[in-house]
């Protein structure tokens, strides 16, 4: 299904040593750049535009909207009235038929969109049509987890970056697509790579790492936008990772934790850190008025196995804040200590402001976890003020995983996967794309194989038992469940709000709809050719709105592949 | 069938220094003599056409090379490739990685395998449950460090995969657990299905 070329020529030509950098893998092809002309006018992104993203009706300049990642976009000409008039624009097909889940990201008029196995696109985000094509030169050694992903770029000043496969930082010119700069962020070898869009601020480009299944040390790093200097590391895993022994998930239920087993263990074999996990997935929060970066961190190594890593495995399976200039800790949540079931904390936090339990406003960051909750903390402490009732089924959680397999709900993937939520703060709603997929969870007693995979075990999805997604709004005040509407898959993909009082959202068999913000009333549906499991963007090109999708499809959930990018406007404009 | 081979190997290491091109613009020149040993089993430019050889030609170069790597550090056990790597084609990391990127570099070869409605059904029924596609991809062609499957022999895949299951293959623990979970029908179709997917 990768349709691409492997350069046998080049490679023989440059000889042996650039012939293994230059990689010969099913996605490795030589770097090109083709078109590479200046087409419009396209202005610098400044931090002030950054910093405005969220009142800004033309330009989606973060993956997440903005720095809060509220996914709210502020234009209305799209909007409840006339969403059935929303017809496709254009489309684009990259070369790419694999799996999608790029934001698209417009910068007046130009888009930027990224394909599986690092390919970015600029388009004329009226027309569709291309302005120039990077592909990126994999190295011969990735080791990722849950497809060949990538998640978008990010925009800053005169460049856009992009994370690699081979766990590569690129830098790129954003009027020609040529390459500034490259760094690498870590080893492949040992299980490192990258599927995120990075976010970038104040002249730092911020970006986390993949690895979780692979036993690495997770952290964020902070490189300079210039230069790809590495500015400063979060390591989300402390050299005492150990903690305070929780036998309570966040939502207060009994974990089965053997307390003083492992407290053997840690006495006997010490602190886990090393290979302990902790991948953060995607994009951060930033708080610009305390220059605070929220994000949240994933599952432990091994993912099953939780005897050969005694202890809470800190700051697994939670929200952690860092000082933006520094990368110091400044305070964090575990959802979930020492979890056995990989239902870690994928889901890019969102900023905004909440109500605690004596009724105060106050600064809060909301998270969908893979539990199917949503949390709602305080930022200034990290604390958590309230979970929601649960958006999946519940059962049989928190069973310890066994050799056999034991079933629980939710499965491995949620819940809310790396999906991002959106908010819309005038009806205090959060909207959340959910899985129900039963599961059974499967252990073995498997020591470090040395950056091979690692899960400890495996899970293994019940094929006899029904499967289903669901699309919920959830107040954020009050922790109820608003309105909830069931799909015939389990979903994964991201969800945009907008201010014409609309959701967007699509599903694995292709489907793309629009829902009442406040109702969840289906207002408008299209049927792509192949899954939709990207988050939805939107933009306004001289004086028209656009909604614009990728349909690639999913690996992990085997969704139809392709390779589109869909905009939407109204009829006639 | 042992000494057959052994008879193989040994023609192939006298026919290795005629049949390689000009030492200067070859990048291999170092290993020809060990590729000439390989394909004695794995077959022309390792487009192996024997059911109990693998293909090689078109694999994963970073697949090919782990492998190398475990077999010869007895981490995958095969009572020929393992004291091979061990003695007659003992190679270098450096050596092994040129071994590996040659046959990642060869065309995969058509092989025709065919399955049974029924089989195919099992099948996708094991691919859905433990998403052997988001580590495979489509058409389970891998990637990198994750073998293709798509295509490869039957007999092949049915014995690493049942070596998987009884933990004589040990080299990806991951595949142990997974393999252990399903029985060996499920097993044998689900090598039948992946042998008959084609480009
Ligand atoms: C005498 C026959 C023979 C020769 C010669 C031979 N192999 Fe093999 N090879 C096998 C067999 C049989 C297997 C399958 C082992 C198993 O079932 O685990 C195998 C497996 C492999 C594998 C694993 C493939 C996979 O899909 O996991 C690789 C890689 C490999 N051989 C490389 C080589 C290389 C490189 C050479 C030359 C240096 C070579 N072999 C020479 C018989 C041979
Ligand atoms: C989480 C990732 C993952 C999943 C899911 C997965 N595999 Fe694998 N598989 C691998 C990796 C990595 C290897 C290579 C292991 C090694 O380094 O030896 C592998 C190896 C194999 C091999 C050996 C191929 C050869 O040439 O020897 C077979 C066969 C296989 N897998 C079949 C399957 C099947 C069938 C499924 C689904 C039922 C599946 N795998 C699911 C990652 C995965």
């Amino acid at each position: 299904m990768i349709p691409l070329k492997k350069n046998t020529t080049l490679i023989a030509s440059i000889g042996m040593s650039a012939a293994l950098l230059a990689g010969m893998t099913g996605g490795a092809v030589a770097e090109e750049v083709k078109k590479a002309t200046l087409f419009g006018d396209m202005q610098k992104v400044t931090q002030d535009m950054l910093d405005h993203a969220a009142g800004d009706g033309n330009n989606f300049l973060h993956t997440n909207g903005n720095y809060a990642q509220t996914r709210y976009y502020p234009a209305q000409q799209i909007n409840r009235e006339n969403v059935h008039d929303l017809v496709k624009a254009w489309s684009f097909n990259t070369e790419v038929v694999e799996t999608m889940e790029t934001t698209p990201i417009v910068v007046n008029g130009t888009m930027y969109i990224t394909t599986a196995f690092n390919h970015v696109h600029a388009l004329d985000a009226a027309t569709g049509k291309e302005k120039w094509h990077y592909k990126h030169k994999m190295g011969p050694i990735t080791t990722y987890c849950c497809g060949p992903n990538n998640r978008g770029v990010f925009p800053y000043e005169d460049m856009v970056y992009m994370g690699t496969l081979d766990a590569k930082l690129v830098a790129l010119n954003a009027k020609t697509g040529k390459k500034v700069w490259e760094v690498q962020i870590a080893e492949p070898e040992l299980g490192y790579s990258e599927t995120m869009a990075p976010t970038v601020v104040d002249g730092k480009v911020l970006i986390g790492t993949n690895g979780g299944e692979y036993g690495i040390r997770g952290f964020v790093k902070a490189f300079d936008a210039k230069t790809g200097k590495l500015l400063w590391t979060f390591h989300t895993i402390p050299e005492n990772s150990a903690g305070v022994w929780n036998e309570y998930d966040a939502t207060g239920r009994w974990m089965h934790r053997d307390i003083k087993a492992e407290k053997a263990a840690y006495a006997k074999n010490g602190d886990p850190y090393k290979t302990l996990g902790g991948g953060v997935w995607q994009n951060m929060a930033i708080d610009r008025d305390n220059g605070r970066v929220y994000f949240v961190v994933g599952n432990p190594s091994p993912d099953l196995y939780g005897a050969i890593r005694p202890g809470d495995n800190l700051y697994t399976d939670s929200l952690v804040a860092v000082d933006l200039e520094t990368g110091n800790y400044i305070c964090h949540f575990q959802y979930i200590a020492h979890d056995v079931w990989d239902l870690d904390a994928v889901s890019p936090p969102i900023l905004t402001t909440v109500m605690d339990n004596d009724g105060n406003m106050v600064k809060g960051v909301l998270h969908g976890g893979k539990t199917g909750y949503v949390y709602v903390h305080r930022a200034s402490d990290c604390s958590l003020i309230r979970y929601s009732e649960p958006m999946v089924s519940q059962e049989n959680r928190w069973v310890l995983p066994t050799p056999e397999g034991a079933r629980m709900l939710p499965g491995a993937n949620g819940g809310v996967e790396w999906s991002p939520m959106a908010i819309d703060p005038t009806q205090n709603l959060v909207y959340a794309i959910n899985l129900h997929q039963p599961m059974t969870y499967h252990v073995s007693e498997d020591p470090y194989p040395g950056g091979k995979l690692w899960l400890g075990g495996a899970f293994k999805v019940i094929q006899t038992e029904e499967q289903w997604g669901n699309v919920s709004a959830v107040n954020y005040n009050t922790g109820k469940i608003r309105w909830k509407v069931k799909t015939p898959q389990p979903m994964i993909g991201g969800i945009l709000a907008t201010a014409g009082g609309l959701v967007f959202t699509g599903e694995g068999n292709g489907r793309f709809r629009a829902y009442n913000s406040t109702s969840g009333e289906v207002m408008w549906q299209y049927q792509a050719k192949a899954g939709v499991n990207a988050p939805p963007a939107s933009y306004n090109v001289d004086g028209t709105q656009y909604i614009v999708v990728a349909a690639g499809g999913n690996t992990q959930l085997d969704y139809k592949r392709g390779n589109e990018i869909i905009a939407f406007k109204l009829k006639g404009r | 069938m042992k000494r057959l081979i052994t008879a193989f190997t040994t023609l192939a290491l006298l026919g290795a220094v005629s049949l390689a091109p000009r030492a200067e613009d070859d990048p291999y020149a170092s290993v020809r003599d060990k590729l000439q040993l390989c394909q004695t089993c794995h077959g022309e430019k390792g487009a192996s056409t024997l059911p109990q050889y693998p293909i090689l030609a078109g694999q994963q170069m970073y697949y090919l090379y782990v492998q190398l790597k475990d077999f010869a550090a007895g981490r995958r056990q095969d009572s020929i490739m393992t004291p091979m790597l061990q003695k007659e084609a003992k190679m270098t990391r450096d050596e092994m990685k040129l071994v590996a990127t040659y046959f990642s570099e060869q065309k995969w070869p058509k092989t025709n395998y065919t399955v049974t409605e029924e089989q195919k059904h099992a099948a996708e029924l094991m691919a859905g449950s433990a998403e052997c596609t988001a580590c495979h991809l489509g058409g389970f062609k891998g990637n990198s460090r994750v073998p293709r499957l798509g295509g490869q022999h039957e007999d092949y895949l049915l014995k690493t995969m049942l070596d998987f299951k009884y933990r004589r293959r040990t080299n990806a623990p991951f595949m142990n657990s997974l393999m252990e979970t399903f029985d060996e029908k499920a097993i044998e179709a689900m090598a039948a299905y992946a042998a008959s997917m084609s480009d």
